[in-house]
């Protein structure tokens, strides 16, 4: 059996308590669900003295609306959040993409915020610390060259979370709590396009919360293309959303991710759709925008012009969703 | 009375041969604040499986399939790929499927674990239990035990689920001998005999 | 069911519960891994990081050091060579200095527990000299250096393993006078078997000099054989526990490294020492499908029957011989059922490669060719004009006949297989009449029932069953056979209730243990229904006979009024009178003593063409399957659902049906996967490092979810074999092989493109599909023009 590395287990039940003790090891690492993290340490990819669990944070726990807006808890698990009514209802997206995301056990211990903070993913990184040896390493762990691009010094490991294309799409912001205090941040800002750390949260801050603004007039769209129809991580994730003024685009966003290291927004959208009724013309016109921006690297195991053909044809599968 | 189990020759081997403290108790520093919920000073787990309150020490990396296979010796969840891909290791916490492999054990002081094990009612095996063996689904039966803890959380909340919601709910086990149809037959003869009253 | 089959069976033929099902539902079944023993180690094996070396040097002495550490052993220790096939010995249980691929054992240790042991892999030091690496069959074949193995003689090519090229009949002639030949190139990926239970040994040498060895294996006495042979010790001496098996395919059907390092290892420490693959482990020790290369022409005569069959495969055999011979020779032989060839020559080659060995997986050596001939089936079909379905009619080879390669066919049920298949799809109505993007295709396979020939040649028989009776009416069956989840426990189970009147309940199978069971040679080549099945039946039938004759001696009457049934001794003639079993039972352990019998089964040894190999493939008997696939072909992205597949198997007799359908299901899965997802492979020197295992996971190596897997439908086709156990055959391999082809010629069928690559995993359909409308665009093939006859 694989095993893990020797680590010790905290259990705090607030975030003050959770950030202290991150600040007191130094060399500690949050865990909530387990289901990334846990597996990248059976791979030896992270190798904490201390790790910090966060379920029993209840405060990272509920779904609620306020303001205009919708509130998940970061620690709400992706099964919970797929079946949320109030979810489902102001977020459909979100629900569909968090009841995709791995299988059903997955989706029952894996949480949103493990989901916003996944480690990126690629096929000379996700192995077995003796496959990876054997190979030599690579930058982002235990090595010096990048077998992708064969040059850089930068990292093209494939963000492979469902969730955050949508919630990018929906312009949510994310509730962040560190030893400096809380501050937010647009999910759109949370990434960044170094595959070895791809995230503005500082390791020692908790996401707190997820914020999507409640808006009655915007429709929301996701696909999701993997190989096999459970447990696969995704292979290209679209997420699309367009605010409406009855049959007329005001303003139309796509994401789309498992590319490279962040999820990428699609640019000249606005452009194309503004003033436009959602019809397939458009529809064509907006997947051929996307085509031209995605090109996928060989971060995964699969083929590549495959996956780069797939994008218009996944972003017009999300646009029909919004089509009424 | 809880079993006090210390079933692992290396609790007590390894504390000192690592180079590095790595046991809660040998801890240098003192992390503060509320200390209570901080670590498990003695490595010691309490753990309430199958109705059953068992204390085990185990070293604090250990994950809740180990110690249920070789700490307890409830060997009934199997292990099939190391890490979350499979599915062998199901195990229900508070009624819902979770993978114990890559569950820490320390996490499952929070819930209640029922495993393969804990299905049947005493000597008399749950309708899923009993409809498996009927309809052949299980045929290496190294998958079963997983399978029929997704099976049984299905049936403890549907007890008219549809052939999809059969196949969905059990999208997460990997069967490699059966090709899944037998296991549908069996699970929906169980919702059967659960509709009519069937303990 | 189409075939009547003889109704007198109380238990034979009825679906039955298993006999280890509930411990199997309820947690309660043991496997290798739920074994513990007091004191027990556990080891670990240190690999090769790379693809091809010599190793200069081993330095272990910082892990024997380490606290914890209780043994460390490297190639030398065990330096004797062994091989599953006795003419091609070629593997140390650990390397001794040379490694052949990423993954080869190099030492191992056994520690206190994984962790230290794992501490202690690291303080091994080795030091290696990289040599050529060669990742395809093709370099391999060309080399003139650094061969991964010495050549035999000097001047070979020791990258070769095996050649064979066979001919029967003219095949050149055939191929002339051929209205028409078709010709193809295939490719079949490698894939492996993917158990869901990973390797497991334990290792137990005690005082008194014995060797116990528990494994996950599935030919426990192979196992034996190759322990005591390795390890230098008496036979006599050596036990090997079979605790059940959690799934093998074929991939634990010859020893590994791990269960000779768990049994030296305890040679060492005197302690038990337990050895669990990680899944990782698994994908290098495969033995897995072969890549297959392959290039076939198909010709036929006017009216559209085969008049020859040319076929050239290259097989790509991984870094060792494992069963590869036979591999080699399955590639060809097992192709000349059920179609009647009038002319067929093969020529295969399996080369070495730096990569993990392949070997049999269900259905081996056979599934590959199968998959190219019945393409190219589809192909002449189409070209002749002739439903698919009445071409493989009017091709039938026919029953209690000889194939060309002058194997002999008893029972044969394949028409009824075609004819089944093809009115559950409603095939008729719907073949080239779905529309675009749907399709139907069908193929059809044969199967060998058992191997004639062991794999060490001796004339004892190939299984044995020994049953003992009880005074308390308990009958124990002593059983060799390897329970890998088919169900052989069962069946003796259910032969032994049949034949002795008892419930299955009051039946104990004893099983899994070289020290009391009698030697059967394991779960492979679909050998134990039939073998075991027809051993048991003789012992039975030995008991039963006596226990008649007390019966009837006690009722003055002739033995043969006397039925034993439903825990009964009842009179025929008068079924008033009867007497509960224990009774009988007692009546003849009176007359005759202790009750004990034992059955033995030897394969026929006449029924094979007197050329050299050509008992390879000669098997008692033949099992036969047609399937239908229905597919829906996305052609934007690639994307092929298998929608259903009706199978259709011949497998004599059904002993329980609930087994049989369960075999084919699983088959059928098997090779759904394998056509759609599944691919054994290894990246390049571009990707990473050349000979790297490309995902050693089952998260990357994609295997089916129940959301993936088609729905499936089976029909059982007795044909009632002569020699078989009640007339039973095969069922566990047989039906997979026509799964492939039948999946190709439905996605011919909806989008009129042929896949002759594996897999036709979305990106590799979706390029066939660009090809394709680069070259005129995509429709659906037209309907065939004509009964019989070539078209025009
Ligand atoms: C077989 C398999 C298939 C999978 N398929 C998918 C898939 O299809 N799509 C997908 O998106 N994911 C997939 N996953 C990954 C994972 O299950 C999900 O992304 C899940 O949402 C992760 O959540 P978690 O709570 O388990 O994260 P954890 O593993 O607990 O944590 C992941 C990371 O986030 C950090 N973290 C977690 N919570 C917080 C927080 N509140 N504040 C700060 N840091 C935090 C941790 O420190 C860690 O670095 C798969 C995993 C497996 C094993
Ligand atoms: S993209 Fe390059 S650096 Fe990043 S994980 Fe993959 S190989 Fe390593
Ligand atoms: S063993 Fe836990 S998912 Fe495979
Ligand atoms: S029964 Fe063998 S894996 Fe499911």
């Amino acid at each position: 059996m694989l095993r893990l590395p020797p680590f010790r287990y905290h259990r705090p039940v607030t975030v003050s308590e959770a950030v202290a003790l991150h600040l007191e090891c130094e060399t500690g690492q949050y865990v909530a669900g387990g289901t990334d993290l846990i597996p990248n340490m059976k791979h030896g990819l992270f190798e904490p003295p201390d790790l910090i669990s966060l379920r029993r944070v209840q405060e990272l726990r509920g779904v609620e609306r306020r303001n205009g807006e919708l509130r998940v808890g970061a620690g709400e698990t992706l099964a919970s959040i797929a079946t949320d009514p109030l979810v489902l209802e102001h977020a459909p997206a979100l629900a569909a993409a968090a009841g995709q995301v791995a299988g059903p056990q997955l989706r029952n211990a894996g949480t949103l915020g493990g989901n916003l903070c996944l480690d990126t993913r690629c096929t000379y990184y996700n192995q077995t610390r003796f496959w990876r040896e054997a190979l030599g390493f690579c930058l982002k762990k235990d090595g010096s060259v990048c077998h992708v691009t064969k040059v850089g010094k930068k990292c093209v490991a494939a963000h492979s979370a469902d969730t955050p294309p949508v919630l990018m799409s929906l312009d949510a912001t994310v509730e962040l709590t560190g030893p400096d205090g809380s501050r937010e941040l647009p999910v759109a800002d949370l990434f960044v396009t170094d595959g070895i750390w791809n995230s503005r949260r500082e390791p020692s801050e908790v996401l707190c919360a997820v914020r999507i603004p409640v808006r009655p007039d915007r429709r929301q769209g996701y696909a999701k293309l993997r190989q096999r129809k459970s447990i696969d991580f995704p292979l290209l994730t679209v997420a699309v959303a367009a605010d409406m003024a009855g049959d007329v685009v005001t303003s139309v966003r796509g994401v789309v991710t498992a590319l490279g290291a962040r999820p990428r927004v699609l640019s000249g959208w606005d452009e194309l759709a503004q003033g436009r009724r959602l019809d397939a013309d458009l529809i064509e016109a907006l997947a051929a925008r996307a085509h031209e921006q995605c090109r996928p690297l060989e971060n995964m195991i699969v083929d590549v012009d495959w996956r780069r053909a797939m994008v218009p044809v996944y972003v017009r599968k999300a646009l029909a969703q919004l089509v009424r | 009375m809880p079993t006090l189990l210390t079933a692992f020759p290396d609790f007590r081997q390894l504390s000192d041969r690592r180079g590095r403290p790595w046991r809660t108790s040998d801890r240098p520093s003192t992390p503060a604040p509320g200390s209570a919920h901080v670590g498990q000073g003695n490595g010691v787990v309490r753990l309430k499986v199958n109705g059953d309150v068992y204390e085990v020490g185990v070293p604090e990396h250990y994950t809740l399939l180990e110690t249920l296979r070789y700490g307890i010796g409830l060997t009934g969840s199997k292990q099939g790929c190391d890490k979350g891909d499979c599915g062998a290791c199901t195990v229900l916490a508070d009624g819902h499927p979770i993978l114990s492999c890559i569950t820490p054990v320390w996490e499952a002081e929070a819930f209640e674990v029922r495993t393969v094990e804990g299905l049947a009612d005493g000597t008399r095996p749950h309708p899923v239990q009993d409809e498996f063996d009927l309809n052949g689904a299980a045929q290496c039966g190294f998958c079963t035990p997983g399978i029929l803890c997704s099976a049984v959380a299905l049936l403890d909340r549907n007890q008219s689920p549809t052939r999809d919601e059969i196949r969905e709910a059990l999208s997460g086990n990997l069967c490699r001998c059966t090709g899944y149809t037998k296991i549908y037959d069996a699970v929906e003869a169980a919702a059967g005999r659960l509709r009519e009253g069937a303990p | 069911m189409i075939r009547p089959s003889r109704s007198d069976h109380r238990v034979i033929g009825h679906p039955q519960r298993k006999i280890e099902g509930l411990a199997k539902s309820t947690g309660r079944a043991v496997y290798t891994d739920d074994i513990t023993l007091p004191g027990m180690l556990h080891g670990k094996i240190l690999r090769s990081p790379h693809p091809h070396a010599e190793i200069v040097s081993i330095d272990t002495t910082a892990a024997a050091a380490l606290e914890g550490v209780h043994a460390v052993i490297t190639g030398r220790d065990m330096p004797v060579q062994y091989g599953i096939i006795p003419w091609t010995p070629d593997e140390y249980p650990l390397c001794v200095n040379r490694v052949r691929y990423i993954g080869d054992g190099v030492a191992a240790v056994a520690a206190l527990d994984e962790d230290t042991a794992n501490r202690a892999l690291g303080l091994i030091d080795v030091e290696y000299r990289e040599l050529p690496a060669y990742l395809t069959p093709q370099e391999a074949a060309a080399a003139t250096t650094d061969f991964i193995h010495e050549p035999k003689k000097p001047g070979h090519n020791g990258n070769v393993t095996k050649r064979v090229r066979l001919e029967f009949g003219d095949v050149d002639d055939g191929l002339d006078e051929s209205e028409l030949v078709v010709e193809g190139d295939y490719f079949f990926e490698g894939t492996t078997h993917t158990p869901i239970e990973p390797h497991c040994a334990i290792g137990l040498f005690e005082g008194d000099g014995k060797l116990t060895v528990w494994s996950a294996t599935q030919v426990p006495h192979y196992l034996h054989r190759e322990l005591a042979r390795v390890l230098d010790l008496e036979g006599a001496k050596v036990r090997v526990v079979q605790p059940l098996v959690g799934g093998a395919f074929g991939g634990k059907s010859e020893p590994f490294d791990l269960e000779f390092c768990v049994a030296k290892l305890s040679m060492m420490t005197g302690r038990p020492v337990k050895i669990l693959y990680t899944r990782e482990e698994v994908f290098y020790a495969h033995r897995g499908r072969h890549p297959f290369h392959m290039r076939y022409r198909t010709g036929v005569d006017g009216e559209g029957k085969l008049k020859a069959v040319d076929a050239e495969i290259l097989l790509d055999g991984g870094a060792y011989a494992s069963f590869g011979l036979v591999t080699t020779y399955y590639a060809g032989q097992l192709l000349c059922a059920p179609y009647a060839l009038p002319a067929y020559r093969f020529d295969s080659t399996r080369v070495y490669t730096n990569k993990p060995a392949c070997g049999p997986k269900r259905g081996h050596g056979s599934v590959q060719p199968r998959f190219a001939f019945e393409v190219q089936m589809d192909k002449l079909a189409e070209r002749v004009g002739m439903d698919p379905i009445e071409f493989r009619r009017l091709n039938f080879i026919g029953e209690d006949t000889r194939t060309i390669n002058e194997l002999r066919i008893t029972s044969n049920g394949f028409l009824e297989c075609l004819e089944a298949v093809e009115r559950a799809s409603d095939w008729k109505a719907r073949f080239r009449q779905l529309p675009f993007g749907q399709g139907l295709g069908i193929a059809g396979s044969t199967y060998i029932s058992g191997t004639n020939y062991p794999i060490y040649p001796n004339d004892m028989p190939q299984s044995g069953v020994q049953i003992q009776i009880d005074r308390s009416g308990r009958v124990a069956v002593f059983s060799g056979g390897s329970e890998i989840g088919q169900g052989c426990d069962s069946v003796v189970a259910y032969i032994a209730a049949e034949e002795l009147g008892v419930p299955i309940s009051h039946v104990r199978v004893l099983r899994g243990d070289t020290d009391f069971t009698p030697v059967d040679l394991g779960a492979y080549s679909s050998r134990v229904t039939f073998m075991l099945g027809n051993a048991c039946i003789q012992a039975a039938r030995e008991l039963r006979a006596k226990v008649q004759s007390a019966v009837g001696e006690a009722w003055e009457c002739p033995p043969d009024r006397v039925d034993l049934l439903g825990g009964l001794a009842v009179d025929t003639a008068d079924p008033a009178r009867s007497l509960p079993i224990a009774e009988a039972f007692n009546l003849a352990e009176a007359r005759f003593g202790t009750l004990g019998a034992t059955g033995s089964y030897n394969t026929p040894k006449d029924v094979h063409g007197e050329y050299r190999g050509g008992t390879i493939g000669a098997s008692p008997a033949y099992s036969f399957t047609a399937h239908v696939a229905e597919v829906r072909v996305d052609v934007e992205t690639g994307i092929v659902e298998v929608e259903k597949i009706w199978i259709a198997h011949d497998c004599g007799k059904a002993l329980n049906p609930v087994l049989v359908e369960g075999q084919m299901e699983g088959s059928a899965y098997m090779g759904y996967a394998e056509a759609l997802m599944e691919e054994q492979i290894f990246k390049d020197a571009d990707h990473g490092r050349a000979g790297l295992h490309n995902a050693p996971s089952l998260l990357d190596y994609r295997i089916p979810t129940s959301l993936d897997t088609p729905a499936m439908e089976s029909f059982i086709v007795e044909s009632n074999d002569p020699e078989g156990p009640y007339g039973a055959k095969e069922a566990g391999e047989g039906p997979l092989h026509p799964s492939i082809p039948a999946i190709a010629n439905a996605i011919y069928d909806a989008i009129g493109v042929r896949l002759d690559r594996l897999p036709f995993s979305p990106p590799n359909v979706w390029r066939r599909i660009r090809e394709a409308e680069a070259g005129g665009g995509l429709t659906k093939p037209g309907a065939p023009s004509r009964e019989v006859g070539v078209a025009p």
